[in-house]
């Protein structure tokens, strides 16, 4: 404790330093003229007396610094001499500090900014104990596949299977759709989260005919049960059976990548669908066991599968399950991207560390004279040293300042930009260990390479480099052939991240003209769900479905068609098929297409063509001939060289006679999985002729002449005349729906290109700032150059030809390393070449054109110089 | 360059000028700067030159190490001077300077007297 006193006392002697000084000075002032006195009383002459205390007391100079520096301050009285230098020194050169604060700042807040996205989303863990053992299947499998893999395995601790549907809730004013899981017993056991209130579903209950009890999330247990603490054993109605609720699971809780409001046993809930195994819809989630690998496990898998082939011939015959981790599964689609980002923000740093040593390097050249004069006049090494670190210091903290509110405000710019990958990883927020790293990186740099002309000054030999100085030549060979490398470095890299943006605005502008195969202008769309009591068989969702297009249709300046799932949003249904008269191909091995259920004018209120045959009619109802009307892919594909009109077509069945639809007619190629995505071959039929009674949702698609608003209410209400229980989901607009799947595109494309243009200006900055700095020093030079007869134009040629030597140096090793970089992006681009020589090319041209731009300022400076000045200037 | 010469002298831990001043004021309770050089010289019989300058930084050392403590008084003669007064830890000192002390003049008598 009493070297805390000990501080104590020093520090109030810190704050109270003038007084402490002027006490002292008081003191010894006292005692020299005590001692005078009384060498006056001693019969001493006036003169004699002082200089006799004097000789006495000693240097009171020497003597007050040294009282002065007992209490252990100097060093932060020099620092605070050299930061007011410091600052002194930059305002005297306001625009070697701005450039280097910008630098600085947009470095760090850039880097910091994506640092915190992509440490959020690749390398947190996910939100569930010990999640470094959770894997997944990248195949889905059926619950009984399931039950015997838990039964068999011998390297998987746990494991349950997930598949998510929709159900209605209907205890609310308004019925809704929640998004259901169907789970085994096994699942949330697996994923090992427990439950906020009360329990999880138990194996006991999870069996064909259990009771109904539904594990309830948070946000459902807020939204429809008002967070009440007693919710446990309440019961709600879900698709028109009354569900118990015995658990609520946390707030933070979520499925892998998915989202569900209600979870219930897929045996109890959905009992049609639980004994098929063949059919594959769970996802499955599984457990290693301690100290087993993925490799030990896949292994495992594998032999599972084949007892399980060789038991079930028919179903499980090519069954290949691949495990994965599945923190490696859920970051796989960012992945790429982020991971290109991550690349870019690292060359951005590269450019901003390096164009803030560049900077720092020329000044401290500049002030070579400055040193060697300080130093020969006794000024400490480690002083002129400390100057340099105090003024980069000054810098930094500045740049640092600025760069942690541009990184707050990036992250949140980032994440408002909500690409819907990014969605899923919540709390992504600005992080400090990053910060500080990025911050430390460049702070870093920057004093490392300004401190080398620092040191080679101080061990300089002081007339050699006067002389030397005092003719305004270069001063240090060394410093300046260091300040081309890092320019030259700076374009390569800069070109290198231009083309990475320029390859994503070009693939970004060919997937924004893609004709999607319809027109997405002012069309609405809503999803519809029939509870499956009351709509079990086709006929009376007909009914439904023809009276509410009737009532619909009715409305003014609407026109209104349904169909299965509308293009873009995110479904479909595929079935196996087989064409009439073609030759048989073997079981199992079909060709797939998308089948959409239409009803009313379709392909008119999308607006998509008939290219060949006729659209469907009123006609074309149950109890008339089956038709169909196929795009063009499927025609490409199937009939490549045939007249399709005509052509029958019809399901793989298992069971049952055939029956051929025949085609009647061609429609144009509608992108219905994504904009970037290749169609599939598709076929439309009419709701009404289906056999499928499982298809029981329909979607919604009413175009308007305008927009307008109360559409949704009225549609709602139409809809609820005719069933009050069917619940409205998803209403959004076909337009909606075209820039979702544009968003990762074009999220990829915004980051990049802002990257990109961080780099083309601090580039653009660091050859400016060399390039001036190159002409100041040379001003002497130059105005002999122009006393000699050089023109102006000869002077331009001189400067700019100096800067253009650099920047296509840069150019073509940027050229190199692009040609090597690009191709790590090409899952990105969309049509377009990696090495897409336009793209190269443009941004080449560009870089040189912000180069030259960049060089002519110092060489108008340069062309001013009036040689007499110049020359005398010295 | 005589100052940091000085300086490092001053960093030596406990030199006799610590023990002279803790002594003095052991002896006469509170003094000012002045005051404890004469009283140095005279005690010692004028053996002892101090530079009375020096005093300034041991007593700034001292004060420090929170030995003593100091406040501003008024002399006899009606001037105003800072007045310096031992505390408990400057007393403990004392007493360990003077053990100290004796143990290296013992040895050093021991050595110059040995045959």
């Amino acid at each position: 404790m009493n070297w805390l006193r000990e501080l104590g006392r020093r520090i109030r002697m810190l704050v109270h330093r003038r007084q402490f000084d002027a006490d002292l000075e008081e003191e010894m002032r006292v005692h020299l003229e005590m001692r005078q006195q009384e060498h006056l009383e001693s019969g001493m002459q006036a003169d004699d007396a002082r200089t006799a205390a004097r000789r006495q007391f000693g240097n009171v100079t020497a003597l007050r610094e040294i009282s002065h520096g007992v209490w252990g301050w100097e060093w932060f009285e020099h620092l605070m001499q050299d930061v007011r230098y410091g600052l002194r020194m930059l305002r005297k050169s306001p625009g070697f500090a701005a450039v280097s604060i910008l630098t600085l700042a947009l470095g760090i807040g850039a880097n910091t900014a994506i640092f915190s996205v992509i440490d959020s989303v690749l390398l947190s863990p996910l939100p569930y104990p010990q999640a470094e053992q959770l894997i997944t299947a990248k195949q889905n499998d059926s619950l009984q596949n399931v039950i015997d893999i838990q039964r068999e395995t011998r390297t998987l601790s746990q494991g349950g299977g997930v598949n998510i549907e929709r159900m209605d809730y209907t205890g609310g004013p308004e019925p809704v759709q929640v998004r259901a899981a169907y789970v085994d017993a096994g699942l949330l056991e697996t994923l090992g989260v427990p439950p906020m209130l009360g329990r999880i579903i138990t194996p006991d209950e999870d069996v064909k005919g259990g009771p109904r009890n539904v594990v309830v999330s948070y946000h459902f247990w807020q939204n429809f049960l008002s967070s009440d603490q007693h919710a446990l054993g309440k019961t709600v109605p879900l698709s028109g059976n009354s569900y118990t609720v015995i658990g609520v699971m946390p707030a933070g809780f979520a499925l892998p990548g998915e989202r569900a409001d209600v979870f219930v046993s897929l045996w109890v809930a959905y009992p049609e669908a639980a004994p098929y195994r063949g059919v594959h819809f769970m996802r499955t989630y599984w457990r290693l066991k301690p100290d087993v690998t993925l490799s030990q496990a896949q292994a495992d898998m594998s032999t599972i599968d084949r007892q399980l082939a060789e038991q079930y011939p028919d179903n499980e015959r090519d069954r290949e399950t691949l495990l994965v981790p599945l923190h490696q599964w859920l970051t796989g689609d960012v992945r790429p991207a982020l991971l290109v980002l991550f690349g870019a923000v690292g060359l951005v740093l590269l450019i901003a560390c390096a164009n803030f040593a560049g900077l720092l390097m020329a000044r401290a050249v500049a002030r070579r004279q400055e040193f060697v004069i300080r130093s020969s006049l006794g000024a400490a090494r480690s002083r002129l040293i400390r100057q340099v670190l105090v003024e980069s210091g000054i810098l930094a903290i500045i740049g640092g300042a600025i760069g942690l509110l541009l990184a707050i405000w990036g992250t949140g710019f980032l994440v408002s930009l909500k690409p819907a990958e990014l969605e899923r990883f919540n709390g992504i927020q600005l992080d400090a260990k990053v910060f500080l790293f990025v911050f430390g990186v460049s702070v870093l740099t920057g004093a490392l390479f300004g401190l080398l002309p620092a040191l080679s000054c101080a061990r300089a030999d002081v007339t050699e480099s006067l002389k030397e100085g005092g003719r305004g030549s270069t001063a240090s060979p060394f410093g300046h052939v260091l300040g081309q490398l890092l320019v030259t470095a700076e374009f390569a890299v800069a070109l290198i991240l231009l083309i990475g943006a320029g390859l994503l605005v070009n693939g970004f502008s060919r997937l924004r003209s893609v004709n999607p195969g319809f027109n997405p202008t002012n069309v609405m769309t809503m999803h519809l769900q029939l509870p499956a009591t009351r709509y079990a068989e086709i006929p009376p969702q007909t009914e439904f479905r023809r009276q509410v297009l009737g009532r619909l249709n009715s409305l003014p300046g609407v026109e209104t068609a349904m169909v299965t799932d509308v293009p873009l949003g995110g479904n479909y249904v595929a079935h196996s098929f087989v064409i009439d008269g073609h030759p048989s191909v073997p079981v199992g091995a079909e060709p797939r297409l998308q089948t959409l259920s239409v009803m009313g004018d379709y392909f008119g209120v999308m607006q998509i063509r008939i290219r060949a045959g006729r659209d469907f009619t009123a006609m074309d109802r149950e109890g008339q001939p089956l038709v169909a009307v196929v795009n063009e892919e499927l025609v490409r594909r199937f009939f490549p060289n045939e007249n399709p009109i005509g052509a029958r077509v019809d399901w793989v069945r298992t069971k049952g006679p055939r029956q051929w639809m025949t085609i009647i007619g061609v429609a144009q190629d509608v992108k219905h999985s994504g904009l970037n995505q290749p169609v599939d071959p598709a076929l439309y039929a009419p709701f009404s002729q289906s056999d499928e009674a499982w298809r029981r949702w329909m979607t919604l698609a009413i175009r308007t002449r305008g927009p307008s608003p109360g559409l949704v209410e009225e549609v709602k209400k139409q809809v609820w005349s005719v069933d009050g229980q069917v619940p409205v989901s998803e209403v959004q607009s076909m337009e909606e729906l075209m820039s979702v799947s544009l968003a990762e595109q074009r999220f990829n494309m915004l980051l990049l290109a802002l990257f990109a243009g961080i780099a083309l200006i601090l580039a653009s900055v660091g050859i400016y700032g060399m390039m001036a700095y190159h002409v100041g020093q040379r001003v002497h030079e130059i105005g002999i150059y122009i006393a000699l007869g050089a023109q102006r134009g000869d002077v331009l040629r001189l400067v700019v030809g100096d800067g253009a030597k650099l920047a296509f140096l840069g150019i073509a090793a940027g050229m190199a390393g692009a040609i090597g970089l690009t191709r790590l992006m090409i899952s990105l681009l969309f049509e377009v070449k990696p090495t897409d020589p336009a793209t190269f090319a443009a941004m080449a041209i560009l870089l040189a054109i912000v180069a030259l731009a960049a060089c002519y300022i110092p060489a108008r400076r340069a062309m001013r110089i009036e040689p007499m000045v110049a020359l005398r200037h010295e | 360059m005589p100052r940091g010469a000085d300086l490092h002298r001053d960093e030596i831990p406990p030199g006799t000028l610590y023990l002279l001043i803790l002594k003095t004021l052991a002896r006469s309770g509170e003094m000012h700067g002045y005051e404890i050089a004469n009283s140095i010289q005279r005690v010692s019989d004028e053996e002892l030159q101090v530079e009375e300058g020096s005093l300034y930084p041991a007593l700034q050392r001292m004060l420090v190490k929170g030995w003593v403590t100091a406040k501003w008084g008024t002399t006899a003669g009606n001037r105003r001077a800072r007045y310096y007064q031992l505390t408990p830890a400057g007393r403990k000192q004392l007493a360990l300077e003077m053990s100290q002390f004796e143990r290296v003049i013992g040895a050093i008598t021991r050595v110059i007297e040995a045959v």
